[in-house]
């Protein structure tokens, strides 16, 4: 478990310097040294007078599946929202109203984010879980090259 | 397995998942398969408003038909998640359809002098001349709306 500081919070008070024992909080970056950061020890964290630095887990426990016929079901509203997104990406690259490519490109945008959240409520939440090395299995098989090589990284 | 046609948006979010665990090159590598296995949508099989109007009969039928449907499915689950999730996205999805509406009824006359936002957190989209403070469909902060180029 290693800390992290959420820039946009930090004030710059600093107090997380003096309580470093390992000077892991002390960078050019504005984040966190992650490499020299004691797993745990947590001293910046409470620290902090404006809340900006926070535990990262290194390892996550396994989540719970969820009702198997909801996941499906909302892979399936995931996947609507998918052709959506594609529909308003050609609409956006064919017109020639700007007005309409605009409008187009904010729904594309819109439908993809509400995909990825159908997603997550689809097991699909945790990088780390089972259910996504899973998939990452099953697409290495018949993979081309470039692709297989990606996954591999992954898994 | 889930279908490989389909797997674009899985990805993404993952990469986003490990952005925020701050695994970054797993965030790359997610991102990287996310553009791979996205279709673009460039085949241009309807013309102009004929083409909005048929992805505006999609997202009408997901008000009418998928999320009711799928809000009785969280239900009988018991599935906070799945549950919070139907909800933003109804909204979502009711706001898209709304300036779809709104754009064919007005023209261009509606965007007029106002810009796009979207919520980075939900989807919600924004027409307006500044981020609204915070999203009103899920609470983000105006930090984390984009301005649609």
């Amino acid at each position: 478990m290693h800390a992290a500081r959420n820039i946009t919070l930090c004030n710059k008070d600093c107090l997380c310097l003096f309580v470093c024992p390992t000077g892991a909080t002390n960078t050019e970056t504005g984040q966190i040294d992650f490499d020299r950061c004691r797993s745990g020890c947590r001293l910046c964290v409470d620290a902090c007078p404006s809340g900006a630095i926070y535990l990262v887990m290194d390892e996550y426990p396994e989540p719970a599946l969820k009702n198997g016929k909801l996941a499906e079901a909302m892979l399936s509203l995931m996947e609507r929202k998918y052709e959506q997104e594609k529909m308003a990406e050609s609409i956006a690259a064919n017109t020639e109203n700007p007005a309409a490519a605009k409008l187009a490109k904010a729904l594309r945008y819109s439908c993809r984010i509400v995909g990825e959240d159908c997603a997550r409520e689809a097991d699909f939440m945790l990088p780390q879980s089972m259910k996504v090395r899973e998939v990452l299995e099953s697409i290495k098989k018949n993979a081309e090259p470039e692709i297989k090589e990606i996954v591999e990284k992954l898994l | 397995m889930h279908s490989q046609k389909t797997l674009s948006p899985i990805f993404s979010n993952l990469a986003k998942a490990a952005e925020k665990q701050h695994l970054n090159q797993d965030a790359e590598l997610f991102g990287l398969l996310a553009e791979k296995f996205h279709e673009p949508g460039t085949r241009q099989t309807v013309q102009g408003e004929d083409s909005l109007n048929q992805l505006r009969d999609g997202i009408a039928a997901d008000l009418t038909e998928e999320y009711p449907a799928l809000q009785s499915a969280g239900e009988k689950a018991a599935d906070r998640g799945v549950l919070r999730a139907l909800k933003w996205g109804q909204k979502v999805t009711t706001i898209q359809k709304t300036l779809i509406d709104r754009f064919l009824a007005k023209g261009d006359e509606l965007m007029e002098g106002k810009e796009l936002f979207i919520c980075e957190a939900c989807g919600f989209i924004f027409l307006g001349t500044g981020t609204p403070d915070i999203c009103p469909v899920c609470k983000a902060p105006h930090r984390r709306f984009s301005m649609i180029k």
